[in-house]
């Protein structure tokens, strides 16, 4: 892939295919050049264990995983190990075409592979680009690679605020435009359009009208993006709880109907920005999300630094997140209900607030040590101290009904990246 | 702590102290027919880590590399763009896998990039020194 002599597996474009999309041009002349249509397969994976002594929950990467490390196993591999492979077709300095798989585990605990990218791309200029297909998200400095550990120094993208966008790609077009000032660059990119993802039972994730801006500036050693993403986001977990709480008459409906996520309107801004001179880096950034229903708000932050000695990156970090429940009302008021209606209201009240406990507030103090053993092979050691707050179940996911808030995790993750 | 941390930033300075004298000069070069009289390292890096896709003079720029785990390679972008080779690779993932590049075409040596660069003004790359010829022209001395 870095290399089309050694580590890609470049096939040779044949002479006719080289006709074709060289309109005439002596394409069997040219055909060792960079133009000529050419195909790259790469690829990349993460294969780690992860150790939690919370027995309440799991620990995970994502919501979007079944199970991890603490309540489920004391070690879970799931939690970081994962696939990637990438086919990278260039037909000519104007059209190229990505498609790139993943296999991870899922919400159905599943490894069945999921397409993550494939979009066609048509070079307007070269600063001008214009694609069309399924386009990872560029929130957060590192969210379109997140998957590509290799890519950053620590085990996993700071789940505080990389966690709160379940999101990793939407369906439509984008178009990005870079401006080359004396000494710093710009790029910006504005993308239009949806995705749907299967959850459990059933209920599925549609987000529609997926509307987004994403600017980045780089100057010598220093880049900073900010991006702002907009939504209207349906997501049909418990539908049963929502039909219980209808049965209770108006306040039942008035709390269903301000807890549901139905075409709701979900926002999320970020800014960051990463200073890296080489033999040192420094990252922050911050995010903020907004959304109807009891997915709630969030607002959150991290930042990281690390220092690069020979093959050895020693990094520490801390990052937080501060989720907000929906305001009004979250429990049926039971008094004067006969007592068998009241036996059941509590039921749907403890299901209700167990909901709302996903509404995350966390906070994250964690240090690791990156080796870069062979030039793509990198091992990782990471110790977290993770602890929730506020009532609420942080980021942990499987927790025991009586989760208490405010516990702190220990966790230790070893991974071993590697791209090809 | 302190002590150590010293320690440390002590014997960095002097393995990079090390390497750079051992290391020989390398020129970036462009075809003798080219427009470009020089440029700048921050240019330079730019253009090879595909962040820019054109000269300062508004020509499209496409960068040369030579082979994987070349001394030529890795002393190139040590000195202009201060990574290390793991470091360029874990540049080059980002990019590959958000569809943001590719990595320069690599030829085969100091000669091969030469003999590339002199035939087309919009190539740029960097070989030894030993290497120049008149058939290419030095706009950056990498030392």
């Amino acid at each position: 892939m870095f290399a089309p002599s050694t580590a890609a597996k470049t096939i040779p474009a044949a002479c006719a295919g080289a006709v074709l999309f060289a309109l005439g041009a002596p394409a069997c002349a040219a055909s060792d050049s960079p133009h000529s249509p050419d195909w790259k397969i790469s690829g990349f994976g993460t294969v780690g264990v992860a150790h939690s002594d919370e027995r309440q929950a799991d620990f995970v990467s994502s919501v979007m995983k079944g199970g991890g490390a603490g309540r489920t196993d004391s070690w879970s591999r799931h939690v970081d190990t994962r696939l990637g492979g990438q086919i990278d077709v260039t037909i000519n300095p104007k059209w190229s075409a990505v498609v790139q798989v993943v296999t991870e585990q899922r919400l159905d605990y599943s490894y069945e592979p999921r397409v993550e990218w494939a979009n066609v791309k048509y070079q307007v200029t070269p600063e001008l680009a214009v694609r069309v297909g399924r386009i990872a998200l560029p929130m957060f400095i590192a969210a379109d690679y997140r998957k590509v550990g290799y890519a950053y120094p620590w085990v996993r993208t700071p789940l505080e605020v990389y966690g709160v966008l379940p999101i990793s790609n939407s369906d439509g077009a984008d178009i990005s435009w870079h401006w080359n000032g004396e000494t710093a660059r710009s790029t910006t990119q504005a993308f239009y359009g949806r995705t749907d993802m299967p959850l459990y039972d059933g209920a599925r994730l549609r987000g529609n009208n997926i509307a987004g801006f994403s600017q980045t500036v780089e100057q010598g050693d220093f880049s900073a993006r900010a991006s702002v993403i907009t939504t209207r986001l349906s997501v049909g977990l418990f539908p049963g709880l929502f039909d219980a709480l209808e049965a209770f008459g108006p306040q039942g409906r008035d709390i269903a109907s301000r807890l549901r996520v139905n075409n709701s309107r979900a926002t999320a801004l970020s800014i960051g920005m990463n200073y890296d001179p080489g033999a040192w880096f420094v990252m922050a950034e911050a995010g903020r999300s907004r959304s109807a229903g009891y997915i709630g708000s969030t607002r959150s932050a991290y930042l990281s630094s690390g220092w690069r000695y020979r093959n050895l990156t020693p990094y520490a970090g801390y990052a937080r997140v501060r989720g907000r429940v929906p305001d009004g009302p979250t429990a049926l008021a039971l008094g004067g209900l006969p007592p068998p209606y009241a036996a059941a209201g509590a039921t749907v009240n403890r299901a209700v607030a167990a909901m709302l406990r996903s509404v995350p507030s966390q906070s994250t103090l964690s240090a690791g040590l990156r080796w870069d053993v062979a030039s793509n092979l990198a091992l990782k050691l990471q110790h977290e101290r993770v602890t929730t707050h506020s009532g609420s179940r942080g980021m942990f996911i499987n927790s025991v009904a009586d989760y208490q808030s405010g516990r702190t995790a220990q966790v230790t993750s070893a991974v071993l990246d590697f791209v090809f | 702590m302190r002590l150590r941390f010293a320690r440390l930033l002590a014997a960095l300075l002097l393995a990079s102290g090390a390497a750079m004298a051992q290391a020989d000069d390398l020129v970036v070069v462009v075809s003798a027919r080219s427009p470009i009289d020089s440029l700048r390292p921050d240019q330079v890096a730019a253009i090879f880590l595909g962040q820019t896709p054109r000269f300062p003079n508004g020509a499209v720029a496409t960068a040369l590399d030579q082979p994987i785990g070349s001394a030529e390679r890795d002393q190139f972008y040590l000195r202009v763009a201060g990574k290390t080779p793991a470091l360029l690779k874990a540049y080059w993932s980002k990019m590959v896998f958000t569809g943001r590049g590719q990595p320069p075409r690599e030829l085969a040596g100091s000669a091969a990039v030469r003999k590339a660069v002199a035939d087309d003004p919009g190539l740029v790359g960097y070989i030894e020194r030993e290497a120049l010829d008149p058939s290419v022209r030095q706009v950056l001395l990498v030392h």
